[in-house]
């Protein structure tokens, strides 16, 4: 929200909870709470930009109250304005609602006047003077029944310069009765700012909200009875407080009047006499004629019809919703809108509470190729590879090497290190990785002998009985790194038992025999072990066969069975030991 | 394709002279700040005058007159015609520094640089922009965006940056990186490599003591001048770093229940104080969080009385007492005269709260040691009286006698057309041999000398409407005839709006006319222009009083500055604005840490910083985007595309954008780690591993056989180790913080 408005929230929300805390029982909230959510309100100005997630937003003057705004979505290039209450009508303190310089794709828009029209400003003001001016000139008093920040503050401006352009009439007091006055007049005395040209150019002379012929009021025993007056008192409603007091003690007089300035909520006194009833309800309970003039004259700064149409005319957007408005009042405006667009293509929409609108934006997603990838301009087939860079809704395609420029993110590399177990020759080790892969070049390198394999991996024999292997890490490499160091191992070993002799895994050597045992069972059936003495016994029908496991030597009679015996042993040892073929 | 970008320093390069330069993009010039000194010195303006008349547009960055002293004066005299962008304080409070500097010269001297109403010309051509707002050019500047950003340092104060296409300038000088009182800090530190950063190097080689310690030293030496009967004096600058002190000094007050009078005299202090109230919004949060919380505006101010001149300032109660006084260079103001004053009482202080401008009395004091005796000159403008005004009143008399017979002349040999024309200069050239221009015609005829004479001739000339038609004048009436008949203007019969505002209309006049005298009751003295001489005194003062400087200028110091720097990581460099020394400290410390191309150009000397990066845009295709696979890295998403440039085709919204397709045969590629691992961060992670791990000169030491450590300079991680287990473990921890793409 905008400064303006996060000090009117305080103000109003703390205001409540003092009211509720004399009638009410249970209470939405207090000032604790109040305290909790100030300090999560973030705070913005006209036309800053901020941005959440990649979702840009920013807010546009908006009329209405001080520091009202509408605010303006930007998600990936779909924008949507929402204009919250606006008024386009400048008033004394306010500027009118701005106009976006671009049109949005979805416009969410108030309706509360529906196709209503105001009379114009001037008019309003002109009658407005003259009721309170004839009123105090024949003596009479004055009662404007207004909420305490808002609309209030231009009605003062209005009597403040009335006052002081009527020289007659400055011995007749204004008061501006609320607890709230002296609070309400420090936030329009700082946020300037946030109001039109003419308020700033007088502020450059002298603060306008320092009113001259205004005095506060703080409750009704201050108030001094006696003569014409203006009062202006809230609350708006009448339903208490201190322009109800007034009120009771004034609706006798015929030669008072009673101006409602705006907008009054049903149920209300206020809302009650503006049908000038004959006989009114004090807060006593006592019922008296109401002899008192009551005016009407609206100063609530919605958009009538004229300012929407218009608004929405030069807005141009393809999607209008309609929100806040009394159901019918809202539809007669979304016929009439449907009427007034009806050649270009325009969604009007009106949807009730707790209905979800869902439209479908195709959101064109644009990529900024930056640096060493951009070299060459692009044209049509031209291979791109590269990182693309996603940050809120913006892309870039970049180079990996660029990363670092162009974000704040980098690219690292690992070099790994690896030392391996060898005690075999490097010759030897240079031959099977000869045999085994495609690129092995010798390096140049003064003090161990190195060989480069698959061209990133080195390996080099640096102590008597290790290996050092340094890569940088990709998966490639990785990859060869394993297999080389599986192959070193390997040869490691063999080199210990010497040349070709089969290097026996401990683990299997122990299980070998049950291995071929069980193997043996299998094709032969009846197969006894005998583990002490390492040998194994085949009874084929009647036919004795003893195989010497260690030794591997095979007796038996038959010459038949020990050559089958022979082949199926072969074959274990195949089965076993597969690499040794 | 990239953007040319040229920058000139046009003052204030390897020098702590003013700040201006030129900055060109793709053609358009942009002046980035208007300095000049209090002293005024023409010699100065002599780069900018020849480029005056050719500026696209103007950039402001702070209120002081460093920044915008020179902006009036190069609009009034050397032809700048364009359109001045600022922040809204630094509208209010440079238009409060340029008045002081006027009145309290005016007071003095016969001062014609340039007049108030030059000030108010000048700054109301100008576009006030919030921060964070992103402007965009119009006209020449088409495709620029200019942006303004919280600086810190004085209220108001911007850092700048201008976008084109994909090109990001940014212009910050005197930013602070500490929050204060009165403002937030700087949030240049959110800006990530941008193409050129414009930088000063002003405060490179300082630095500044804690600022608690600071704030407390400074209350406790004016209460111990105080206490010792003894007069503060500080010398300030007109609406600048004066808040944050009144505000220091405020809520010590407060605080300790002092009693000694503190003053702000300047020529605008109410005006300065009252837009101060108005300007919550650009200050800081706890200023705004107390006025949200409390509705108490920190700028309402208990103890601080504000002068306007010597006559309200010698009513405060006598003894000891704190004053704030313009000009903090001690050339012109009331500082000038109160230090003449109490320069001679031992007993007193002067506070000096930023370094003077070069060659002023500020600066000569603030010498180490303190000189003993300075000479001062002051002038005084004081009434003709007797013979001399006389002589004046007659000499004045023979011009308006001389301008009169002129005129009639040409009256009698010329059509009435001309004769208009000569009128209407009238006025102003009659106004004129008051000395200096005054601030508007009616203060003049009100309150002049001789205003019968003018009123006279004023009349005349003005009844000369009627000998505008030699002969009786017949106008005819040209209507409109169609079949209906006269065709009428609906206009003509709507109920004017004037008729129904009447009391409005006549109101808002008087107040303006109040406020005027209401606000400057001085100047109107100054400006009326009571025939007076100016008198020019030489004084040799004793400086017995103590002085004693201290830090207050809100900039970020030395060893900041260079953090900043290295965390923008600018692509290209530009110093500007700092002693030599300074400047070419931060440049080598720059080139070391920060950047290759780091620059330092001279007075008028231009540097070319266009970006030798290059740049397309092309249009992601669905077809391309449903098989990227993003991986979320920071506020980042990486993902490796391969992709094929198609054709423009059937995309003629998206005019010379290339639609980028799927590659059918994506090229094998190097795979790329992504990420960048600090060791102690991976040092925390091992321990929640269950893996010791421990540092020994820099290399980080795991388990019993393992290193890892980072290779020399390069981002490069080095992971070593026996083949085991462990090794393989260790190394998919170390990829786990990678991404590899």
């Amino acid at each position: 929200m905008t400064h303006a408005t996060k000090a009117i929230y305080k103000l109003l929300l703390s205001d409540f909870v003092k009211i509720s805390k004399v009638s009410v029982d249970d209470m939405l909230y207090d000032e604790h709470d109040i305290a909790r959510t100030m300090e999560k309100i973030e705070v913005i100005d006209f036309h800053q930009t901020m941005e959440v997630n990649g979702i840009r937003f920013w807010c546009y003057t908006a009329g209405h109250v001080l520091g009202a705004a509408m605010f303006m979505v930007d998600i990936a290039g779909m924008r949507v304005l929402y204009t919250g209450d606006y008024s386009c009508e400048e008033d004394r303190h306010l500027r009118a609602a701005e106009m976006p310089h671009f049109s949005p794709d979805v416009c969410i828009i108030e309706s509360t006047y529906g196709v209503q029209i105001h009379q114009p400003r001037i008019m309003r003001e002109r009658r407005f003077t003259d009721t309170v001016a004839q009123t105090v000139s024949q003596g009479g008093k004055v009662l404007i029944p207004a909420f305490a920040l808002g609309r209030a503050q231009e009605l003062l401006l209005i009597l403040d310069e009335y006052w002081g352009a009527h020289p007659e009439l400055q011995h007749i007091p204004i008061y501006y009765a609320s607890p709230l006055a002296k609070k309400c007049m420090a936030v329009y005395q700082t946020y300037i700012n946030a109001m039109n040209e003419r308020i700033q150019k007088q502020f450059e002379v002298s603060n306008p909200f320092d009113f001259k012929h205004i005095q506060p009021l703080k409750n009704i025993d201050e108030f001094d009875d006696i003569g014409p007056a203006v009062v202006m008192a809230s609350p708006g409603g009448l339903q208490s407080g201190l322009s109800r007091q007034l009120f009771d003690i004034w609706c006798q007089d015929k030669k008072n009047s009673c101006v409602i300035p705006g907008y009054v909520v049903e149920g209300t006194l206020a809302k009650a006499i503006m049908n000038e009833p004959k006989e009114v309800t004090l807060l006593s309970g006592l019922v008296v004629p109401l002899n008192m003039r009551v005016h009407y004259i609206s100063f609530s700064a919605h958009a009538d019809f004229t300012q929407t149409s218009a608004f929405l005319h030069e807005l141009r957007p393809p999607n209008i919703i309609l929100v806040h408005g009394e159901a019918n009042e809202m539809g007669r405006l979304k016929a009439k809108l449907i009427t007034q667009f009806a050649d270009q293509n325009v969604k009007v929409l009106s949807p009730k509470n707790c209905q979800t609108v869902e439209m479908f934006f195709k959101g064109e997603k644009i990529a900024k190729a930056v640096g060493r990838l951009a070299e060459k301009p692009a044209k049509e087939g031209d291979v791109v590879s590269g990182l693309l860079v996603r940050k809120g809704f913006t892309y870039q395609l970049m180079a990996p090497d660029d990363l670092h420029s162009f974000t704040q993110l980098s690219t690292g590399s690992v070099m790994q290190r690896q030392s391996v177990p060898y005690k075999g020759t490097f010759t030897v080790l240079r031959h099977r990785l000869q045999q085994m892969y495609e690129q092995v070049e010798a390096v140049a390198k003064a003090d161990s002998p190195t060989l480069k394999v698959h061209g990133n991996l080195m390996v080099s024999h640096e102590g008597a009985d290790y290996v050092i292997l340094q890569w940088v890490s990709d998966p490639i490499s990785d990859m060869v790194a394993d297999s080389v160091v599986a192959m070193i191992l390997k040869l490691d070993l063999q080199s210990m038992f010497g040349g070709g002799e089969r290097v026996k895994d401990a683990r299997l050597e122990k299980d070998e025999i049950r291995i071929v045992h069980s193997l043996l069972v299998s094709l032969f059936g009846d197969v006894t072990l005998d583990e002490e003495i390492q040998t194994l016994t085949v009874n084929v029908d009647e036919t004795v066969a003893i195989v010497d496991h260690a030794k591997k030597g095979i007796e038996c009679k038959d010459e038949n069975l020990k050559e089958r015996i022979k082949v199926a042993l072969r074959r274990i040892q195949t089965a076993l030991y597969p690499l040794d073929a | 394709m990239g953007t040319s970008v040229q920058v000139t320093p046009l003052s204030g390069a390897h020098s702590e002279a003013p700040l201006c330069y030129l900055l060109q993009v793709d053609g358009f010039r942009f002046l980035l700040d208007c300095g000049w000194t209090d002293s005024f010195d023409l010699a100065l303006l002599e780069p900018l005058k020849g480029v005056a008349p050719t500026i696209d547009a103007v950039l402001l960055s702070y209120p002081d007159t460093m920044h915008l002293g020179a902006y009036t004066y190069a609009f009034a005299k050397l032809g700048l015609q364009a359109t001045m962008y600022c922040t809204l304080p630094v509208h209010h409070m440079g238009q409060m520094y340029m008045y002081d500097h006027v009145l309290s010269r005016k007071a003095v001297s016969n001062f014609d640089l340039f007049t108030l109403d030059d000030v108010d010309t000048a700054f109301a051509n100008s576009i006030q922009l919030k921060y964070q707002q992103h402007y965009q050019l119009a006209g020449k500047g088409e495709g620029m965006t200019i942006t303004p950003y919280a600086a810190g340092h004085l209220l108001g104060g911007t850092i700048w940056k201008i976008t084109k296409d994909t090109e990001e300038i940014i212009y910050a000088v005197d930013f602070n990186h500490r929050k204060e009182r009165h403002l937030n800090k700087t949030v240049l530190e959110n800006f990530v490599r941008p193409a050129v950063l414009i930088t000063d190097a002003y405060n490179a080689l300082n630095n500044q003591p804690q600022r608690k310690q600071r704030d407390q030293e400074f209350i406790d030496m004016i209460l111990k001048v105080l206490r010792a009967d003894g007069n503060v004096l500080l010398p300030v600058e007109t609406a600048g770093r004066v808040l944050e002190l009144i505000l220091h000094l405020e809520s010590n007050w407060a605080h300790q229940r002092l009693s000694y009078p503190v003053a702000l005299l300047t020529n605008v202090s109410y005006s300065t104080v009252e837009f101060a109230k108005s300007l919550l919004e650009w200050m800081s949060d706890t200023i705004a969080r107390s006025f949200g919380s409390s509705r108490e505006n920190s700028f309402l101010l208990k103890y601080l009385k504000l002068c306007h001149d010597r006559k309200e300032f010698d009513e405060l109660p006598s003894g000891p007492k704190v004053v704030f006084a313009s000009m903090a260079s001690l050339e012109s103001g009331f500082a000038r005269e109160l230090f003449v004053e109490w320069a001679t009482d031992s007993r007193n202080l002067v506070l000096f709260t930023e370094r003077g401008q070069m060659g002023t009395l500020a600066k000569k004091l603030q010498a180490e040691p303190p000189p003993k005796i300075v000479k001062v000159t002051m002038s005084q403008k004081i009434p003709l009286t007797g013979e001399e005004l006389q002589a004046y009143e007659e000499e004045q008399r023979l011009k308006i006698a001389a301008e009169q017979e002129v005129i009639p002349m040409e009256e009698d040999g010329h059509s009435s057309p001309k004769v208009k024309a000569v009128t209407g200069p009238l006025p102003l050239s009659v106004a004129e041999p008051g000395g200096g221009a005054p601030m508007n015609v009616e203060g003049l005829l009100a309150t002049s000398e001789a205003p019968l004479h003018r009123q006279i001739l004023i009349d005349g000339f003005t009844a000369s409407d009627k000998t505008a038609a030699p002969m009786f004048p017949l106008y005819e009436n040209p209507s409109d005839w169609d079949e209906y008949g006269e065709v009428i203007n609906p206009d003509d019969y709507v109920v004017k709006e004037q008729e129904l505002m009447d009391y409005q209309s006549s109101q808002p006049a008087p107040p303006a006319a109040d406020g005027e005298e209401n606000t400057d009751p001085e100047a109107e003295a100054i400006l009326a222009d009571r025939p007076s001489k100016v008198v020019v005194k030489d004084y040799t003062v004793q400086v017995k009083c103590a002085l004693y400087y201290m830090d207050f200028e809100g900039r970020s110091d030395g060893r900041s500055i260079k953090n900043i720097l290295a965390h923008v990581a600018p692509i290209k460099l530009v110093l500007v604005h700092g002693s030599a020394e300074a400047t070419e400290h931060l440049r080598q410390h720059c080139v070391k840490n920060v950047c290759r191309d780091v620059y330092a150009p001279r007075i008028g000397e231009t540097q070319d910083v266009t970006s030798d990066l290059c740049a397309y845009k092309v249009r992601l295709t669905e077809r391309l985007m449903s098989s990227v696979l993003f991986r979320k890295l920071g506020d980042y998403e990486v993902a490796w595309v391969d992709g094929v440039i198609g054709s423009q085709e059937g995309s003629q919204e998206s005019e010379g954008m290339l639609p980028l397709l799927p590659s059918e045969t994506p090229p094998p590629h190097k795979s790329v780690f992504v990420g960048d691992l600090r060791l102690a961060d991976f040092k925390q992670l091992l321990a929640t591993k269950g893996i010791q791990a421990e540092f020994a000169g820099g290399v980080l030491r795991c388990g019993d056989a393992f290193a890892v450590r980072k290779s020399g300079g390069s981002q490069q991680l080095v992971i070593e180790g026996p083949l085991s287990e462990e090794y393989y473990k260790l190394r998919d921890l170390l990829y786990s913080q990678f991404y590899m793409l």
